[in-house]
């Protein structure tokens, strides 16, 4: 109640103090973006091999999912706090914890998307004379892809989400914004940094969608 | 060859031989369990059989790789499975990119394919999901036949759609067939199918047991078992003559006169018929029927009123067709003429009966 009181009388956004620190705020959106970008390439970087070998192969899909399902219930800032004797103020504090939280939703996308490729179409690939492994590669994975890029939605809008977290424990970011606003009893930078990280979310949100629509035409192209 | 399931104690398929001509459709045609659709997959080894030898054009199927062998055999199944993900040409060209084929050659066959099937060129560039069913099927023949192998494997490929396409896509495979003359396996449970299309039927018991392997018309006559007669259903007598033509039985002159002939010659021909009409002809054309009690009084009978006759088939027409023409005249009889309508008969019941004796 303290903190609520303190911002009595304020307003949600004060206009001047926003002009006069826009090159922070810019910094602190650009460290944002840089966090989602490591964190979902990191991410991306171990739960696309793991989860194409979890999607072909059941018994590594079943330790895979169980261990990294295990990764997806440690608390954010638990799990940050834990990481900081370790890697201290640098980035990786932040990533290590974000991208692990990203493979239970990649791999299960990917494990959904290849599962879901029609039988029909796996015979048929087969019996025209494609080997196991191109058919894979040209039918399997390409067939996948909107589910995988689902999940990569639904990750970087989770990731986005938990970096100002990561604000708790010195990284950078628009929770900097935030943690300022909570700090000094000052709605506008909260504002800012909320505002700013919805945005980004739904940016990246969108531009994920668009690429999908781009790269599989395919997909969209449906009867009524 | 045979084929027995790991864990299953009877054999799917026990010590099946068969010999399939090339050129021909053959069909095996059994209930489920018989075996037929895991004969078929033996043959591009989609399933490998436990034991016995397969050969395609006298080469053992085990004696290349399984992808290679593959591609030189066309596999088209019920569910189709073309690929979502690519466009209609694409799909297509499967086969003659795995063989490696240069992008000319491959659009000019792309076109050469579409033609085949009857597919509109347009519809190249769309992506499966915007075709109609019947239309998905065409691709997915086309696609089969894309690097013209000189066999064809056919798993249960039109039970998927409705009964007017399906009738369309069966007389358009017979149509395509008299072009291309490829050795085609087909595996259905209809043994109406069978019938329309194999030029040899292996009708199947549970166990991959052969229960007959003759052309349809010998299977009609004569059944080789119970099983089979059964299997074929009631209506055996029809099913044969839907593959008899016209041309295949005596037709009759028929109760026939001149235009210029008197009421007492049509009187007299209507007598040695047993009817109460007469056709009349002028030259080579059929006019209609005069009925007998409007010839009174008429100088000759083209001055009669004339009833126009609605029962025509041709030559080519089955006598299954003919004899439904026919009962639904009300001078039963079906009147045969040629191509260009000269007269050339009548069939009534009989002729149609002796047909299937």
């Amino acid at each position: 109640m303290s903190i609520l009181a303190a911002y009595d009388g304020d307003v949600w956004i004060d206009w001047s103090w926003v002009g006069d620190h826009g090159d922070e705020i810019v910094t602190h959106l650009r460290e944002h973006a840089e966090l989602t970008a490591l964190s979902i390439g990191l991410g991306l970087l171990i739960a696309v091999p793991l989860g194409l070998l979890a999607a072909f192969h059941p018994r590594v899909r079943g330790v895979t999912i169980a261990a990294t399902g295990v990764l997806y219930t440690i608390p954010s800032l638990a799990a940050f706090a834990l990481l900081l004797p370790w890697t201290g103020l640098s980035r990786a504090t932040a990533v290590i914890p974000l991208a692990s939280y990203t493979l239970l939703i990649i791999i299960r996308n990917i494990v959904a998307g290849i599962h879901g490729v029609p039988r029909e179409v796996r015979e048929a690939a087969t019996g025209m004379g494609y080997t196991s492994a191109a058919r894979i590669g040209w039918v399997d994975i390409p067939l996948a892809l909107p589910a995988m890029f689902a999940g990569l939605r639904i990750a970087l809008v989770t990731v986005i989400g938990l970096i100002p977290v990561a604000a708790l424990v010195g990284q950078g970011g628009l929770g900097r914004l935030m943690r300022d606003g909570f700090d000094r009893g000052f709605r506008t930078p909260l504002t800012v940094g909320i505002v700013l990280t919805v945005a980004l979310a739904v940016v990246c949100d969108l531009a994920v969608l668009l690429a999908q629509r781009v790269l599989m035409p395919w997909s969209r192209r449906r009867r009524a | 060859m045979r084929k027995v399931f790991a864990g299953s104690g009877a054999p799917a398929v026990g010590d099946l031989s068969l010999d399939i001509p090339a050129g021909q459709i053959v069909v095996l045609v059994g209930p489920s369990g018989c075996g037929k659709t895991t004969t078929l997959k033996m043959i591009n080894r989609l399933i490998e059989p436990t034991g016995g030898e397969i050969f395609v054009l006298g080469t053992e199927v085990h004696s290349v790789s399984a992808p290679v062998l593959r591609r030189s055999i066309g596999y088209v199944i019920q569910q189709i499975g073309l690929f979502p993900h690519r466009t209609i040409e694409a799909n297509m060209a499967t086969v003659p990119r795995l063989l490696g084929w240069d992008k000319a050659r491959i659009r000019a066959r792309v076109d050469e394919l579409a033609d085949l099937v009857g597919l509109d060129r347009g519809l190249l560039r769309r992506y499966p999901s915007e075709l109609s069913g019947g239309q998905q099927q065409r691709v997915g023949v086309a696609r089969a036949l894309a690097a013209d192998p000189p066999i064809l494997l056919m798993d249960e490929p039109y039970s998927a759609v409705d009964p007017i396409v399906r009738a369309h896509l069966q007389d358009e495979l017979l149509a395509l067939q008299r072009r291309v003359h490829k050795t085609i396996v087909l595996v259905t449970h209809d043994i109406d199918e069978a019938i329309k299309l194999g030029d040899q039927v292996a009708i199947l018991n549970v166990g991959g047991v052969l229960e007959q392997y003759a052309t349809p018309a010998e299977v009609l006559r004569a059944p080789a078992s119970e099983f089979v007669a059964r299997f074929l259903g009631r209506e055996r007598g029809l099913k044969r003559l839907a593959l008899i033509r016209v041309d295949e039985v005596p037709r009759v002159d028929g109760p026939v006169v001149d235009i210029n002939a008197t009421p007492d010659e049509a009187r007299a021909v209507m007598d040695k018929w047993n009817v109460d009409w007469a056709g009349v002809r002028d030259g080579h054309r059929l006019l209609g029927w005069a009925s007998g009690r409007d010839l009174d009084g008429r100088a000759r009978v083209g001055d009669a009123p004339l009833q126009p006759f609605q029962s025509w088939v041709t030559t080519e027409t089955t006598l299954r067709e003919a004899l439904d023409v026919l009962l639904n005249s009300s001078t039963r009889v079906a009147v045969v003429v040629d191509d260009d309508n000269n007269y050339l008969g009548m069939l009534t019941v009989e002729q149609i009966s002796e047909g299937i004796l």
